[in-house]
């Protein structure tokens, strides 16, 4: 080798560990940035000029497990995922009060039921009526204060929403944008490794938002599609949308048809114009995206749900009277009579029947309804998993009642009729025996406090007395958690409290202990979709007992939410470490390369002032 | 939270140091507020349980409070009583002295000592309890019981007891004293006595015996019913007699014996035995006239006023009074309805047919309903109210004609009255319903104090701390998180950069 490409060598190893500086201080300046990829030399030999060896950076090298990158990405979704849920839980944890606190749901309504108790031992004492009524409000006021909370948080659900589909859109045109860019590039140098950098962290950033799958193509191409195979970002990106609704209430829930759809749908424009229902199709599955969807629709809506069922059994437990009716003959046929006048939208008359061959026992509910759209309903409108349910339209007036009676019958081999008045009789088949009639019964809601009877309107839905009435936009217990309040006429009167009809006594305690007793110790039938029973098998116990099970099961819930977050974080955490130890910049590392760069550039230039003396010991000859 | 990574420094070191961090921040938390959790997710499994906890001892509290306001109700009650029973232990006794020793002075003694007992008793009946009239049934806001004036002296238009008392009196001894009977000759050797009208009032006859040798008697028959005695055969002799008994309007009955005599002029219930049995009739029918007349003035006017009395006291918001139907009264042949406006009815309470006991109740435990109504009219009470306001009603002077006999008819069955017939209510049975009831709460809240303290344990377990465990806690923590922080700041000032030149 001649000296001059010794001086070539040379000069090759100083530009190489010129650039490797460069590197060096890269690294350092950005030991800090956040999703800063270290950056290392790739280094060849090259043949210079057909026998000379030097050296070459030739690529710079980021130091990425793509495996561990990739499952970082998965539970980067999950820990996002848990930690929003674990936040609305504990949010949602507040509302139900602090244990043993005199505003915990279950200490207000206790003390509603120990001011009933002191009332029936003092009837005539008027502070104890007003004190009844006051802590009834209080209840009330609790209940309405609770719905508008959880409400406000499924709002808060909806911006998020809006929110993450911003960044979410943000972070695709970027990544597309970088995809564009790329593809023009064709080597692995610096500028080509800092794009990489920015793109994987907004691949990092979208997958907080949604969990995605990560497809590498050729020339630095990826494509992102969600787990479930919808494409997100090509070479193009598709467009998120959100129709955010303004304000959100417990009757504004999602729907698939969307004119029923109160609160806002996610859809996926693609490039080529289709669109795709994210929600309908269950696309997303964990992110901050999947987690606001789920407490929206489902979690936030279960709690509110439990509310309404809580404050419908409540009122209709005061205010629902049965009663039988008297069985009667004609001819070979025997059946019962029953005065029908007096029902409210969503009071019933119930048939209890068994067929002559098999004896099985069946039940007919007829409900009655006051809004034609509501026909037909469907036998999940009472809570009785084995009922078939009928509507009965009483907006036309009572004529067209009894004919729509008789046809909701006609199959069953019943025949209804007419005798006088209001009276609805329901005769068997007589001599043929097919079917027997059991019992039937009319459940009616008192509208009135000095009605003869224990019962009374007590709780009321607004202005509006509470019955079940179910119509064409829904059913009367949506949202009546946030609406229900105490009677006005019992606040501007609570000695209605005693008072069941006139001329009653004022020391009676009849109608204080039936409250006292109907709140404690009576066992009621709640509405299916609490999460608390299910359709076919109803929750049935004193309204205590329902009480109980739903702040347990919200605690539960809410313990379920942090555990999992906890969990997730911790695998979160390893799997960052993991990441780290090799892609992070560790400064002693750096620095020993510093060194070692710093050695040989030293050497090279020694090596260089070398050749230089042997040149000019060649010269001086 | 994660945090990322500083200058590639270890993060688990960082997560450790904020997770050491929010654990102290909690066990100080649990350390001032007592409690295990500020939510009842923080409660763990049990959080249901701690919920049905404290229900149950919220109820606890206010069957408690019942038990007491019940309590109070009873004692008042009983206090009321036991000064009801001194009342009546008083007038018996002094009206037994009245009949016994003191004579007319004495029998009038009587009558204003019931009378300011009468007054004691209708104020006893109105006690009230924080503004809660206790002896009223479910009637708890107006006083159950009318004044003893009223009671007594009528009110207005409205009569009271004495009016009634004096128009059954007419009613039942007639214009003529005799007890509405007629005694009449229908030959001059018979005597027929009859009543003079089918009517509830005066002397019912019962039965006639005689030893009366050729004397015939029959009766009593008919409608209105009759006796008679025939003498026509011959005289009867002496020491023989004849016995006509009567039934009073009370129910009682009492008897009329004359004895034939040879003595002129005969002594009394005595007749002479004439020469001829007409002579032998008239003598007979003088006697019997005088001694129905001197029956009258006194067993029948004492059984009279105990009847009209009865009646008086029968009246409540459900049974409206019964009357005598006039003026006249003295021929009076029936009863007529009053109502409220012409009579006092002393009982303005709760008239229900209801168990008395039921119409105030304490729910004292979640099956156990301890009732302690009760109302003024229950016999045990009505009993009292009413004997005495008959004794005070009755006025016994010394013109009064047979007086002190009076008294003694109308002491013995005020009484009988007071001490109460075998298998009625009386004083006592209340009271005893009052001490068992009292008896039932107690034991309810004996059974609750212990519950209380054991339910409250295990609330205490569920959701409290122990705070000498979460003391050492914190205190192991606080050393924990010394050394953590010590030696991260010690590994973040190691760096090679401090060595290089």
């Amino acid at each position: 080798m001649s000296l001059s490409q010794a001086l070539i060598s040379s000069i090759a190893g100083l530009n190489t560990t010129q650039s490797n500086l460069a590197l060096v201080s890269a690294n350092v300046a950005n030991a800090g940035t956040p999703g800063y990829i270290r950056k290392t030399p790739n280094q060849i030999a090259t043949a210079a000029n057909g026998t000379a060896v030097g050296v070459r950076t030739v690529s710079v090298q980021r130091e990425l497990d793509t495996y561990v990158q990739k499952q970082l990405r998965v539970e980067n979704s999950g820990a996002n995922y848990a930690t929003i849920r674990a936040q609305f839980y504990s949010q949602l944890q507040s509302i139900y009060g602090t244990p043993g606190s005199s505003t915990a749901l279950d200490t207000v309504y206790n003390d509603f039921t120990s001011s009933l108790q002191t009332l029936a031992s003092s009837p005539d004492d008027s502070s104890a009526q007003a004190g009844v009524v006051s802590k009834a409000r209080l209840l009330a006021e609790q209940l309405n204060s609770m719905t508008s909370q959880i409400q406000s948080m499924r709002s808060a659900a909806e911006l998020g929403l809006s929110d993450a589909v911003n960044q979410a859109n943000d972070a695709m045109q970027h990544i597309a944008a970088i995809n564009a860019q790329l593809s023009g590039l064709s080597t692995t140098d610096s500028s080509a490794a800092l794009l990489l950098d920015q793109r994987d962290s907004y691949i990092d950033k979208l997958s907080q938002l949604m969990d995605i799958n990560v497809v590498s193509g050729d020339r630095n191409q990826v494509t992102v599609f969600t787990n479930s195979g919808v494409q997100l970002v090509g070479r193009t990106a598709s467009e998120l949308g959100f129709d955010a609704a303004g304000t959100v209430s417990a009757n504004t829930v999602w729907s698939a048809d969307p004119d029923k759809r109160g609160v806002g749908t996610l859809t996926l424009t693609s490039a080529n114009g289709s669109t795709v229902d994210l929600i309908q199709t269950n696309a997303i599955r964990s992110g901050k995206i999947a987690s606001y969807l789920q407490m929206r629709d489902h979690d936030l809506v279960q709690a509110q749900n439990q509310l309404d069922g809580l404050a419908a059994v409540m009122a209709s437990a005061l205010s629902n009277t049965t009663a039988s009716g008297t069985a009667v003959t004609s001819g070979p046929q025997s059946g019962f009579d029953i005065d029908i006048s007096g029902l409210s939208a969503g009071n019933t008359i119930t048939i209890n029947y068994s067929d002559g061959l098999t004896n099985t026992p069946r039940t007919l509910t007829l409900m009655r309804v006051d809004d034609p759209k509501a026909l037909p309903l469907s036998n999940d409108a009472t809570a009785n998993p084995n009922d078939k349910v009928v509507g009965i339209d009483f907006s036309s007036g009572m004529t067209t009642v009894f004919g729509q009676i008789a046809a909701a019958l006609s199959s069953t081999g019943m025949v209804s009729s007419n005798p006088s008045g209001s009276t609805l009789r329901i005769l068997d088949d007589g001599a043929g025996n097919i079917v027997n009639i059991s019992n039937v019964t009319t459940t009616k809601t008192a509208t009135s406090m000095a009605n003869g009877t224990s019962q009374m309107p007590f709780f009321t839905d607004g202005t509006s007395i509470y019955s079940g009435a179910v119509d064409g936009v829904g059913s009367q217990i949506t949202g009546l958690a946030g609406r229900i309040a105490v009677n006005v006429s019992l606040i501007a009167d609570p000695s209605a409290l005693v008072k069941y009809a006139s001329g009653v006594a004022s020391g009676d305690s009849t109608r204080p202990d039936f409250l006292y007793k109907q709140l404690t110790s009576a066992t009621q039938l709640f509405p299916p979709g609490t999460g608390i029973g299910t359709s076919g098998a109803p929750f049935s116990g004193t309204m205590s007992t329902y009480l109980r099970q739903v702040i347990s099961l919200q605690g539960q819930n809410a313990d379920a939410a942090a555990s999992l977050k906890q969990g997730q974080d911790v695998v979160l955490n390893s799997l960052q470490q993991r990441f780290d130890d090799a892609a992070s910049v560790n400064i002693d590392q750096e620095m020993a390369n510093l060194l070692t760069l710093q050695n040989a550039y030293a050497a090279n230039a020694r090596v260089m002032s070398v050749v230089k003396d042997m040149l000019d010991l060649l010269m001086k000859l | 939270m994660t945090v990322a990574s500083i200058n590639g420094r270890s993060t688990q070191m960082l997560q450790s140091l904020v997770n050491l961090r929010a654990q102290l921040d909690d066990l100080t938390r649990q350390i001032s507020t007592g409690q295990k959790s500020d939510t009842y997710a923080g409660l763990g499994v049990q959080r249901g349980v701690s919920i049905t906890l404290r229900s149950q001892l919220s109820a606890i509290e206010s069957y408690d409070a019942t038990g007491q306001t019940a309590s109070t109700r009873i004692n008042l009650a009983q206090t009321a009583l036991s000064s009801m029973a001194k009342v009546v232990t008083n007038t018996k006794s002094a009206m037994f002295q009245a009949t016994n020793v003191a004579g007319v002075g004495g029998a009038s003694q009587v009558q204003t000592t019931a009378r300011y007992s009468l007054d004691e008793l209708s104020g006893l009946l109105n006690t009230q309890v924080g503004g809660r009239y206790i002896f009223g049934g479910k009637q708890t806001d107006s006083p159950p019981v009318e004044s003893a004036d009223h009671i007594l002296n009528g009110d207005g238009s409205r009569a009271g007891l004495l009016q009634v008392i004096s128009e059954r009196r007419q009613a039942d001894l007639g214009s003529d004293g005799l007890g509405r009977l007629d005694i009449t000759n229908p030959t001059l050797s018979s005597v027929n006595v009859a009543e003079d009208a089918v009517s509830p009032f005066g002397f019912k006859l019962a039965s006639v015996s005689s030893n009366l040798t050729n004397a015939v008697v029959n009766g009593p028959t008919g409608s209105p019913a009759a006796l008679d005695v025939n003498l026509g055969s011959g005289n009867p002799n002496a020491g023989e007699s004849l016995t006509v008994r009567f039934t009073m309007p009370d129910g009682t009955t009492s008897s009329v014996t004359l004895t034939a005599t040879t003595d002129d002029p005969p002594g009394a219930n005595q007749f002479t035995i004439g020469t001829l049995p007409s002579d032998t009739t008239a003598n007979l029918t003088t006697a019997l006239t005088s001694a129905v007349q001197t029956l009258g003035s006194t067993a029948l006017t004492a059984a009279s006023a105990v009847q009209a009395s009865n009646e008086f006291f029968d009246a409540d918001a459900n049974h409206p009074p019964v009357r005598i139907d006039g003026p006249p009264f003295d021929t009076a042949t029936a009863t007529r309805t009053g109502s409220s406006a012409d009579t006092v009815i002393w009982y303005t309470g709760d008239a229900g047919s209801d168990p008395a006991r039921q119409t105030a109740t304490a729910l004292v435990d979640p099956s156990l309903s301890v009732g302690y109504g009760v109302r003024a009219n229950e016999q045990g009470l009505r009993a009292v109210i009413q004997n005495v306001a008959t004794l005070a009603a009755i006025s016994i002077t010394s013109t009064t004609p047979n007086g002190v006999d009076l008294s003694q008819e109308l002491n013995s069955r005020l009484t009988t009255g007071l001490n109460g017939r075998p298998g009625e209510q009386k004083l006592a049975d209340v009271t005893t319903d009052m001490a068992t009831a009292q008896i039932s709460i107690d034991a309810a809240k004996n059974r609750h104090t212990q519950q209380n303290t054991t339910l409250q344990e295990f609330l205490t377990q569920i959701e409290g701390v122990n705070d000498t465990e979460v003391g050492a806690q914190i205190l192991a923590l606080q050393t924990r998180l010394q050394a953590s922080m010590q030696v991260t700041s010690m590994m973040y000032q190691m760096s090679l950069v401090n060595y290089v030149r």
